[in-house]
């Protein structure tokens, strides 16, 4: 059904919502009565939830993922949903009619702030927009919000791939210590999770259940190894060597530098795109973006790492007495694998 | 009297870019351009494992996504030695073909079009189209409920504004059917990149994606609809614009540059590395004489540029130190010019350099290459691309039925010792080169020029402007509250800016007359 029908027929436009709403609370594992109330808090709202989205050191990858939502549909999300008052990708004005957008909005208070991109550590001035350093923007823009949602590795942690350059970018978390935040790493963001998060704070005014890290368990509860569908492969040692082998095509990506057995992430069930694939599903080996090493830790990406020294200390701290058992059993069938893979090298 | 006035942020482009213009009797005098953000990924590649490059320089930029990929995988190709097998490169030009076909439309919609129309005529639009009708519904019950974000706030429309309430309505909604489409286009992209933005697949050496039918299936089916709406809409909404409400703008010289421009040339078409879709050439001066691109003919000037020194080199020879109290200079971005020239690269420079047949003939016909142009350069392109992703999809197919599917040159895999490489190709937004030294197993240098380098450079040592300032100049600015010209004709080069500036850092000691929006 086209956008237009959609947008003209209203019924099915309010049950699309509604079906939403049911996916959303499916998403974090609540009740099917919950979704009544996501609909119900966001048609109570006589207005629209106020957004502000701000980008920092950042390649506007994660606007370009959230303008790839396809599930509510993106039209209705921006005209329909959210009432999104400052985005430097989209919005209509510029310059001043841009910063006294953000600035009315920010009078009023109590809205969703959004960061992409990271904010340099090292140096204010690395990154500005409109003549301020961007950490001053943010810290501004942080203080009447309700809540803030980091999205992406830039504005997690230690600042994803800027985070390894002289600039230091760091996590939002690094600068804003009194607010609530919401840690969404992957590069880019996931569109689903983002847009979820965002309805479920709506709708409940308060924040997921999340790890130590502050990420939502829901999306960041399991480890992306457990759940890989190579993990048979891995079991039995086979590991890719070749990508033109079809034989090897759906074998383990350890030793092209799998970063899965440390990456927390539901990327192996939830896949990107609206389920088009996903890194692992593509040959390629997962980078761990969601994790705090990400970049500098995890680089070089494609070598196989040694995994098994450095896991105790990176887990989730909440899930780590399982992972570590996980590792323990990890570290014997490598160890065994690894002798197959060289074994049949010998033979060659 | 010669008043300035700053437009910072530049919004609905890509990257933090201010943009400076000096405004007398209604008109621009004079203009300056500055990016204002450092993330330093080529100093942070230093050192690094040389098959990271491809990964992290994808991160350059989300929008044109897979651009710098695929940049950085030819450059190491070339360093490696590797030879691309024939699957693996129809795999990189389908996942990079259908991000292009998300990246125009998307430009024209999303990033542009809000220039041109006049949204709320859409109030009074009086006919019985259905969708229309929807669309009008929609927007007037955004107006009553006093919350039009993001369509507002906006300049106020001046006299290019089209506000015809047919046209207006019809290219609302064809704004919010490409929200749906760029988003599809995405997904074709990531059936074979993994995830987009930022697909994981392309390599040196190929790709890591073995396509199945089933894959191949899934892009076709997609391409349909994408195809169609290219076709059907927005290539017919740039021709209804370009020459109805807006052929005074398209033949007046809003927007012109220098006349020289640049294509390196992009997606080979067969195994033969001069068979490309896009053809490579320079146009210096004459839109009818295309000359061979002569790689060596590149530098980057420093002259206006906070960089040490005042030499212009080699990309491979470049250098990025820092001096931020350089006289006269005034941008973080680098001037690169080919033969000493400012060269306009993208959408409008490959289509001169392609000779494109309509749109020849619409210069012949008093289409002056400004800002409308560049949007029809733009459309044409897109068509382009269409033909090119179906015959290698068509291609990729019958090698998949005959199980000869070999994408990637797994002989080639380990790093070099030491080596040098360069990867020449076009990006969305034009011209885009990576090079690579190679020293101990380790990168040593790398250095990007990119599209928004050429477009949005500086002046260069011999005071020549670059093409995006250049083409600023003579832009009317009735109204200096509202300089729509002066963002129609910077949203014309589809500036991306994230990656064109190397360093940057605020301006701090220029105190400008007056700030407006
Ligand atoms: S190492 Fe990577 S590819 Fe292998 S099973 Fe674990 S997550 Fe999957
Ligand atoms: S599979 Fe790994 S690299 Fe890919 S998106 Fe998920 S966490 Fe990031």
């Amino acid at each position: 059904m086209g956008l237009l029908e959609e947008l003209a027929a209203k019924q099915i436009e309010r049950r699309d919502f509604v079906k939403f709403c049911a996916a959303v609370s499916a998403v974090f594992g609540m009740p099917k009565a919950f979704a009544k109330d996501i609909a119900f808090a966001a048609e109570a709202a006589t207005k629209k939830p106020a957004v502000i989205w701000l980008e920092g050191q950042d390649c506007a990858g994660c606007s370009e993922s959230f303008l790839a939502t396809l599930n509510p549909s993106l039209a209705e999300l921006l005209l329909g949903t959210i009432s999104l008052r400052y985005h430097e990708t989209v919005m209509a004005g510029a310059g001043a009619v841009a910063e006294e957008a953000r600035l009315k909005t920010m009078e009023e208070g109590g809205y969703v702030l959004v960061v992409e991109g990271s904010i340099p550590a090292a140096d204010d001035r690395f990154c500005t927009v409109g003549g301020k350093s961007f950490k001053e923007v943010l810290t501004e823009t942080a203080k009447n919000a309700a809540v803030i949602i980091a999205a992406g590795s830039c504005a997690t942690f230690n600042g994803g791939i800027p985070g390894a350059s002289p600039s230091k970018g760091r996590g939002v978390a690094y600068f804003i210590k009194d607010k609530p935040i919401i840690n969404l790493p992957t590069c880019p963001v996931k569109p689903a999770r983002l847009v979820a998060t965002i309805m479920y704070y709506l709708a409940s005014g308060k924040a997921p259940a999340m790890d130590k890290l502050n990420r939502p368990l829901a999306f960041y509860g399991e480890l992306l190894h457990d759940n890989c569908p190579r993990r048979g492969q891995f079991e039995a040692g086979h590991f890719l060597q070749d990508w033109n082998d079809p034989a090897q095509r759906d074998y383990c990506l350890l030793l092209k530098g799998c970063k899965g057995p440390k990456t927390y992430t539901d990327c192996a069930k939830v896949w990107w795109n609206e389920g088009a694939n996903w890194c692992i599903g593509a040959g390629a080996p997962c980078a761990g973006c969601s994790q705090p090493e990400f970049y500098g830790g995890f680089s070089p990406l494609y070598d196989k790492q040694d995994i098994f020294n450095g896991v105790g200390k990176s887990v989730n701290i909440d899930t780590a007495g399982k992972a570590l058992v996980g590792v323990a059993a990890v570290g014997a069938v490598v160890h065994g694998a690894g002798r197959l893979v060289l074994g049949n090298k010998d033979k060659k | 009297m010669a008043q300035k006035i700053k437009i910072d942020p530049v919004t609905r482009i890509e990257g933090h870019l201010g943009v400076t213009v000096e405004i007398e009797n209604g008109k621009v005098k004079d203009a300056w351009s500055e990016g204002n953000m450092f993330r330093g990924l080529e100093v942070l590649l230093k050192g690094r494992d040389p098959r990271d490059a491809s990964y992290v320089t994808d991160r350059v930029c989300g929008v044109c996504s897979g651009s710098h990929n695929w940049a950085s995988a030819l450059a190491l190709d070339d360093a490696f030695g590797a030879d691309v097998p024939d699957a693996g490169r129809l795999v990189r030009n389908l996942i990079l073909g259908a991000m292009w076909l998300h990246d125009h439309p998307l430009h024209f919609y999303h990033l542009s079009a809000l220039d041109y129309i006049d949204v709320m005529a859409v109030a009074k639009y009086k006919g019985n189209d259905p969708g229309l009708k929807a669309v009008r519904s929609k927007i007037v019950k955004l107006v009553q409920a006093g919350d039009t974000a993001p369509l507002t706030p906006r300049y106020a429309p001046d006299e290019w504004n089209v506000s015809d309430p047919e046209l207006v309505t019809t290219a609302v909604a064809h704004y919010l059917q490409c929200l749906e489409i760029q988003a599809k286009a995405k997904r074709m992209a990531a059936l074979l990149g993994g995830k987009i933005p930022h697909n994981a697949s392309i390599v040196v050496g190929g790709t890591t994606m073995y396509p199945t039918m089933q894959t191949l299936d899934a892009y076709r089916g997609i391409l349909a609809e994408v195809a169609a709406f290219v076709k059907n809409v927005y290539v017919k909404d740039v021709v209804t614009f370009g020459t109805g409400p807006l052929l005074k703008l398209a033949t007046s010289n809003v927007g012109v540059s220098g006349l020289n421009y640049l294509s390196y040339g992009g997606f080979q078409n067969s195994s033969s590395k001069d068979d490309m879709l896009l053809p490579a050439g320079a146009i210096l001066g004459n839109l009818g004489s295309i000359e061979k691109v002569d790689p060596e003919a590149i530098t980057e000037h420093v002259a206006y540029s906070w960089y040490d020194g005042d030499a212009a080199l080699q990309p491979a020879q470049g250098e990025t130190a820092v001096n931020r109290d350089k006289d006269k200079a005034y941008s973080f971005i680098k001037a690169p010019r080919y033969q000493d020239k400012a060269m306009e690269v993208g959408p409008l420079a490959r289509m001169l350099v392609a000779q494109n047949e309509t749109l020849m003939g619409l210069v012949e016909k008093g289409v002056k290459p400004g800002a409308v142009a560049r949007h029809a350069a733009r459309a044409l392109e897109t068509l382009t691309i269409v033909d090119g992703v179906t015959k290698w999809l068509d291609e990729l197919t019958g090698m998949v039925g005959k199980g000869d599917v070999k994408i990637h040159d797994d002989s080639k895999w380990n790093v070099p010792d030491s080596s040098t490489g360069k990867g020449l190709t076009e990006a969305p937004r034009g011209a885009l080169g990576h090079w690579i030294n190679i020293k101990g197993g380790k990168i040593e240098n790398y250095q990007l020029v990119v599209p928004g380098t050429w477009n949005m450079s500086p002046r260069d040592k011999n005071n020549v402007r670059g093409p995006m300032e250049q083409a600023l100049i003579g832009a009317p600015v009735p109204d200096a509250k509202n300089p729509n010209n002066v963002v129609r004709i910077i949203r014309s080069f589809d500036p991306c800016i994230s990656c064109a500036v190397h360093i940057i850092e605020p301006k701090t000691n220029e105190i400008l007359k007056f700030q407006i929006g």
